[in-house]
C-alpha cells in the first residue's frame, strides 16, 4: 500500500476514517499488528507494519522506531501530545488516527486486503 | 540543569551529525532540563515590596504566587514598576497578580517551549508537572544556557572524536569501538529509548544489518524500561564495536527474586502505572533473551541485578 506524495490516503485508511497527524508522504504498509503492549509488539510486530494501538504516550514512537514500524493507527479518537508527534515527525514515523475501535478498525482493514 | 548525561566516550562525529545537533538538541531537551528549580515562590499575603526584594536577592523578574501546592498567580517585574509608578507598593500580591496563569509543562520539548514564548510574549513560564505540581520557573536565557551548556558538551565529545581519530588512522582497529554510558531514573518513562536511539543511529552509520540493528536496539530499549519500572534505578553500558554491541545493564536493587520465573513470558511484577502505559507485558526479560546472541543475568535479593548482552554485527549484504 502506498500512500499518494499529496496525502491523499489509500483506500484502507480511508475505510477506517483515518486522519493524518503527520505528514504521510510515501510510506509503504504491508501488514499489521494490534496490541497495547509495548514488548509484545517489540516481540512479534515485523518491520514496515501498520501497528494499531490506544497507547498514545512517547514510547509507542521509541517502540515504532526500535522496530522499524512504518505507521501507527490511535484508535478510540485518540491522539498524542504536540511533542510526541512531532517525535514521530523525526523518526519518520507516519501517525494517524480513527474514531473507530481498535475491533471495528481492524475488521475494516482486513476487508481492505491489509494482510498476507 | 539536570539532564541525564548521555555521554559518549568516543561519538561517531559524522558530517550530518555536525549539521544538524542544533536542531536536534532543541528536539532532545526537555523544560525540565532548561527550567529553574526549585522555583522561587510567594504567598497570596505576601506584599509586592516583599516580592520586589525577593526578585532582587535572586535576580528574577518574575514570581509565582502559590498556596500549599496550588498555584494562583504570577507576579512579573511589570507588575512591581506600574505599582511603584501607582504607589500601591504595599499591597499584596492577591490584590495585584494576574489570576489567569499560562503554564507550560515540564516534559514539553525546548522547541514547543520556544514556540509558547513566541505566542504569548512573556518572559517566563511557570512549569508544571504531570500532576500539576509547579515544579520550576522557564525564561528564555533558561533556554539559552542549557543550549549553550549542551553545545560546549557536545563539542568536548567532537575533540575527544577528534583525537580518537588520529590514533585510528595510526591503524588502530579499536578507536572504532564506541560506548554509550547513561544512567536510568526509576519511574522516568519520558526518558525511555535515548540509549537505544543513539545505538540505533550508529549502527545505521555503519551500515548494519537491519535485522541484527533491531535486534540490538531491542535489547537495549527494554533494559532500559526494566530499570525505570522494576528497579531502584541504575546504569547502562552499551559498547559498539565493529564485529559486536555488549550490552551491560545494572540496577542498584531490589534484585529479582526467582530468575526462572522472571524469565518465562507473561509472568511481571509491573505496578499499576507501567501497565497502563503498556509496559509490563512480562516480554521484556524473553524478549532480550531472544535477541541476544550472549545472555547471562545475575540478581540476589536486596543487590544489583547486572543483565548482560552481546549481539553479534554483520553488515548488509551487498547485492552486485
Amino acid at each position: 500500500m502506498k500512500l499518494d506524495t499529496d496525502q491523499k490516503l489509500p483506500a484502507a485508511l480511508l475505510a477506517v476514517q483515518a486522519r493524518p497527524l503527520t505528514n504521510t508522504e510515501g510510506v509503504h504498509v504491508t501488514d499489521c499488528y494490534i496490541s497495547d503492549l509495548l514488548s509484545d509488539v517489540l516481540a512479534r510486530a515485523k518491520p514496515g507494519m501498520l501497528w494499531v494501538t490506544v497507547q498514545i504516550h512517547r514510547n509507542v514512537i521509541s517502540v515504532a522506531a526500535t522496530n522499524d514500524i512504518a505507521a501507527v493507527l490511535f484508535t478510540c479518537g485518540r491522539q498524542p501530545d504536540a511533542s510526541v508527534i512531532a517525535e514521530a515527525e523525526t523518526e519518520g514515523i507516519v501517525l494517524l488516527t480513527t474514531p473507530l475501535t481498535t475491533y471495528e478498525a481492524a475488521g475494516k482493514l482486513w476487508q481492505a486486503g491489509i494482510h498476507d | 540543569m539536570n539532564t541525564a548525561p548521555l555521554s559518549e566516550s568516543m561519538a561517531n562525529a559524522g558530517d550530518a551529525r555536525k549539521i544538524t545537533i542544533a536542531q536536534v538538541l532543541v528536539y532532545e531537551l526537555r523544560v525540565r532540563d532548561a527550567m529553574s528549580r526549585p522555583p522561587i515562590t510567594a504567598l497570596p499575603s505576601d506584599s509586592l515590596r516583599t516580592i520586589q526584594q525577593l526578585m532582587k536577592q535572586h535576580k528574577i523578574s518574575g514570581v509565582p504566587i502559590q498556596l500549599g501546592t496550588k498555584l494562583l498567580g504570577i507576579i512579573s517585574i511589570e507588575d512591581i514598576i506600574t505599582a511603584l509608578d501607582q504607589g500601591h507598593i504595599n499591597n499584596t500580591a492577591q490584590q495585584c497578580m494576574a489570576h489567569t496563569v499560562i503554564t507550560i509543562r515540564d516534559h514539553f520539548s525546548l522547541v514547543r517551549a520556544v514556540a509558547e514564548f513566541e505566542r504569548y510574549g512573556f518572559g517566563r513560564f511557570p512549569v508544571l508537572d504531570s500532576a500539576d505540581r509547579l515544579v520550576g520557573v522557564l525564561t528564555r536565557g533558561d533556554i539559552t544556557n542549557c543550549l549553550m551548556h549542551q553545545l560546549e558538551k557536545r563539542a568536548e565529545e567532537a575533540i575527544t572524536y577528534e583525537a580518537a581519530a588520529l590514533a585510528a588512522r595510526a591503524g588502530d582497529d579499536q578507536a572504532q569501538r564506541v560506548v554509550i554510558r547513561a544512567p536510568v531514573r526509576t519511574g522516568d518513562y519520558d526518558s525511555a529509548g535515548k540509549i537505544s536511539q543513539r545505538l540505533r543511529q550508529v549502527l545505521r552509520e555503519r551500515a548494519i544489518d537491519p535485522d541484527v540493528r533491531r535486534r540490538a536496539a531491542i535489547v537495549a530499549y527494554e533494559a532500559e524500561t526494566n530499570i525505570i519500572i522494576h528497579t531502584l534505578g541504575g546504569e547502562i553500558a552499551v559498547a559498539i564495536d565493529p564485529d559486536k554491541v555488549v550490552i551491560d545493564a545494572t540496577d542498584t536493587g531490589p534484585g529479582i527474586e526467582d530468575i526462572d520465573q522472571a524469565m518465562q513470558e507473561g509472568w511481571s511484577t509491573a505496578g499499576r502505572l507501567p501497565r497502563e502505559l503498556g509496559f509490563g507485558a512480562g516480554m521484556g526479560l524473553p524478549n532480550m533473551k531472544r535477541c541476544s546472541d550472549v545472555f547471562e543475568i545475575k540478581s540476589g535479593t536486596g543487590g544489583q541485578t547486572h543483565v548482560h548482552s552481546e549481539v553479534f554485527l554483520r553488515k548488509v549484504a551487498v547485492k552486485l
